[in-house]
């Protein structure tokens, strides 16, 4: 393993950009999500800093159910992420659809038809420590010597 | 030809401020705002048209999912609505729980609408320890109906779950421990000179305007008007309380309602704690047909439910007018127009605590 | 005004137990608390099948009582589940766990109540006899019944008979909505009237 690559995995370990982005959820897990700022769970004690700048973002979080509004603009919002990135389907609804996958819906769930998605975080809504063990876990298994597997 | 516009600029559908996806498109002459518009349409899936033909156990867990911060006001409309159209007595105590539910739902939600304006001013350190409050207030919810967010906690004829003697003693515990935090945070607030730059005097909403605009809740009682549906509720009433009402009408202002209302509603938890009558949590009625529009006060505002069902309980129509829609369209048409910088487009914004999910359903 | 909240800051910055803590301090592992209602477990009592808690769930494919190991026994879909807790308070055998569901629900003594109505639209059934063919109580009563939904057994829920669809035991319904998700014409509704009830009282 080259000491560039050494050097990679251990700033991408301590530094995690996640982008949250909502394609039509209630809102409970937008403020799941936004409860892991809190002090009490703090995630970014961990290096992840959360905001909602796909630019420059690792991890998508998707929460929600699919509108119609989202199916182009998922996709080319997955787009914009630079390499490496992976996506993680927060909550039922992207999972699913929850209990808005029924007869005279408007949503498309899940949102794996769309967008590639690494991991799954069951719940409605699941709990901040269910979402910060996820993006723990995930985080390493795909940036850890990307350069190299890639290859 | 002088003109008159520079950039129509547009903010969202995902922007670092906002939690949900909303465009604003924003007409600009340098940095002053001419002239906003919503866009909305990103989060519509159709919940009214789902609920049609289903029975309460059903339609009681999509109206909690309307809106996942004040779940327990659209849980409580419903269901307050099912109730009085089909002749179901509730009792006294499963009311007192309700109003208890339904104070620490405001709690939350109203902390974690001045945490999200406190960051979208880049007042992080205000707005974590708002966060960090919140927990507590969260921790307490969870005691009494088991879950943090979608609660699941009223029924037809009563509340799922009874008080737990231990919980009692440990509410309102956490409520002494509470309050004097919301009394530091309050002082920071009002005090603080950073935070009066960016909230005293931008995003004024006048009373006139504030009528033209229909707009309820916390952002028309910033503006001097006295409304509060819930001095219109039986429980409430027998609790007592009075509505918090300020004059400015700007950010700093509707901050301020919120911290009040807080403070209000631990209030009112105490008090129903103090008078919390011994008996049964449930009644057992049966939903029967009927019509009935029923109203109730979420935390940003007046929600109606226009329900209509038939003999076997199952909802036949439904039509949800909730406060967020009057709220936005208040902010977008006259608090930002004016604005003499666009970082205060988005505190502005903001500071009207717009619920995007409740919206569009 | 200004420099007295600028002290107020430096006051709120410099605690000593803030400063001392600053580098150092990391959240302790959090557990969950008792109290919240996770996805429901299996206890040891023996599923009885009446799928009670199937009929209450409200969301869509969450559990499904399923035939396994010689025993019925729900199961939970992770991923569909919204942890409402419903199907622990309606089970009549304590089959499931939530949280503490179960012992608040000793010590209240709440229940849920589940009827169940079968309404007919004479003027838009075809009595093709879909829905009495396909309901899973039928067919345990009658297995020989014609494809016509025709049958000389008097303990089925509903028959064709002389040409007209008629419910008979409407009391045996289990609530499944078979017979609605056949029918052809959505002439045939069921109806899951759910009452909740605490004490004797019923």
């Amino acid at each position: 393993m080259s000491l560039l690559q050494r050097v990679k995995n251990v700033v991408r370990s301590r530094s995690i950009h996640v982008c949250f982005v909502d394609v039509g959820s209630c809102n409970g897990c937008d403020i799941e999500v936004l409860a892991t700022l809190a002090p009490r769970y703090d995630i970014e004690q961990y290096g992840i800093y959360v905001h909602n700048n796909p630019r420059e973002a690792d991890i998508l979080l998707v929460i929600g159910a699919m509108t119609p509004q989202w199916e182009d603009k998922l996709p080319a919002l997955w787009e914009r992420i630079p390499e490496p990135k992976a996506a993680i389907a927060i909550g039922n609804c992207p999972i699913s659809g929850c209990v808005f996958q029924r007869r005279d819906t408007y949503v498309s769930a899940p949102v794996a038809k769309f967008i590639p998605v690494a991991a799954e975080v069951p719940g409605c809504p699941p709990r901040p420590t269910e979402i910060l063990s996820a993006i723990l876990s995930l985080a390493p298994t795909v940036f850890k010597d990307f350069e190299e597997r890639r290859r | 030809m002088k003109k008159v516009v520079d950039v129509s600029f547009p903010v969202g559908p995902v922007h670092p401020c906002w939690k949900e996806p909303v465009r604003l498109k924003c007409e600009t002459k340098g940095e002053k705002v001419l002239q906003a518009e919503v866009e909305l349409g990103y989060m519509k899936k159709g919940i009214e048209r789902i609920m049609r033909g289903r029975p309460w156990q059903e339609v009681m867990f999509l109206a909690e999912r309307i809106c996942g911060i004040c779940s327990v006001i659209h849980n409580m409309v419903f269901i307050e609505g099912m109730e009085a159209m089909s002749g179901i007595p509730v009792p006294p105590r499963a009311a007192y729980l309700r109003v208890i539910a339904n104070e620490l739902d405001r709690i939350q939600s109203h902390l974690l609408a001045n945490f999200s304006y406190c960051y979208t001013i880049e007042h992080e350190t205000l707005g974590m320890y708002l966060l960090n409050v919140r927990e507590k207030a969260m921790d307490l919810l969870e005691r009494l109906t088991g879950a943090r967010v979608n609660k699941a906690y009223m029924i037809p004829g009563g509340v799922r779950f009874d008080l737990q003697a231990e919980d009692h003693v440990i509410i309102s515990s956490t409520l002494d421990q509470i309050e004097p935090d919301i009394m530091r945070y309050t002082r920071m607030f009002s005090e603080g000179p950073l935070i009066g730059l960016r909230s005293r005097g931008i995003g004024i909403l006048s009373e006139v305007h504030a009528r033209e605009a229909h707009a309820v809740g916390p952002t028309a009682r910033a503006s001097g008007i006295r409304t509060d549906l819930r001095t219109q509720h039986p429980t409430y009433q027998k609790i007592g309380f009075s509505p918090v009402v300020r004059t400015e009408g700007d950010n700093f202002a509707r901050v301020m309602v919120r911290f009040q209302e807080v403070a209000e509603s631990i209030g009112i938890i105490r008090r129903c704690l103090d008078g919390l009558p011994e008996g049964l949590i449930r009644s057992g009625g049966v939903c029967g047909a009927g019509t009935i529009t029923h109203r109730g006060e979420a935390p940003r505002g007046e929600l109606t439910y226009y329900l209509k069902a038939d003999e076997y309980g199952r909802i036949v129509d439904i039509s949800i007018q909730t406060p967020s829609i009057m709220n936005i369209e208040a902010s977008a048409h006259y608090m930002i127009i004016g604005a003499t910088s666009l970082a205060d487009v988005t505190s502005t914004f903001i500071s009207a605590d717009p619920c995007i999910a409740c919206t569009e359903r | 005004m200004g420099f007295t909240s600028f002290a107020w800051y430096l006051k709120e910055f410099f605690r000593r137990e803030w400063v001392a803590k600053f580098l150092f301090v990391k959240t302790a592992p959090l557990v969950t608390p008792p109290f919240f209602r996770d996805v429901p477990t299996l206890t040891e009592k023996e599923c009885s099948h009446c799928r009670a808690c199937m009929m209450i769930c409200p969301a869509p494919g969450a559990i499904e009582v399923v035939h396994g190991g010689g025993v019925w026994h729900p199961e939970i879909y992770r991923g569909h589940c919204i942890r409402c807790g419903l199907c622990v308070e309606t089970c009549p055998e304590t089959v499931l766990a939530s949280g503490r569901i179960l012992s608040v629900q000793e010590a209240d003594g709440t229940s849920f109540d589940a009827t169940y109505y079968i309404q007919v639209d004479q003027t838009k059934c075809m009595r093709c006899g879909n829905c009495c063919v396909s309901c899973p109580v039928n067919k345990e009563v009658d297995p020989q019944m014609g494809s016509g939904g025709y049958s000389s057994n008097d303990e089925v829920i509903m028959r064709i008979e002389a040409g007209k669809h008629h419910v008979i035991h409407e009391d045996r319904c289990v609530g499944c909505k078979t017979c609605e998700n056949t029918c052809p014409n959505t002439a045939i509704r069921v109806a899951r009237v759910v009452t909740a009830h605490q004490g004797e009282a019923t």
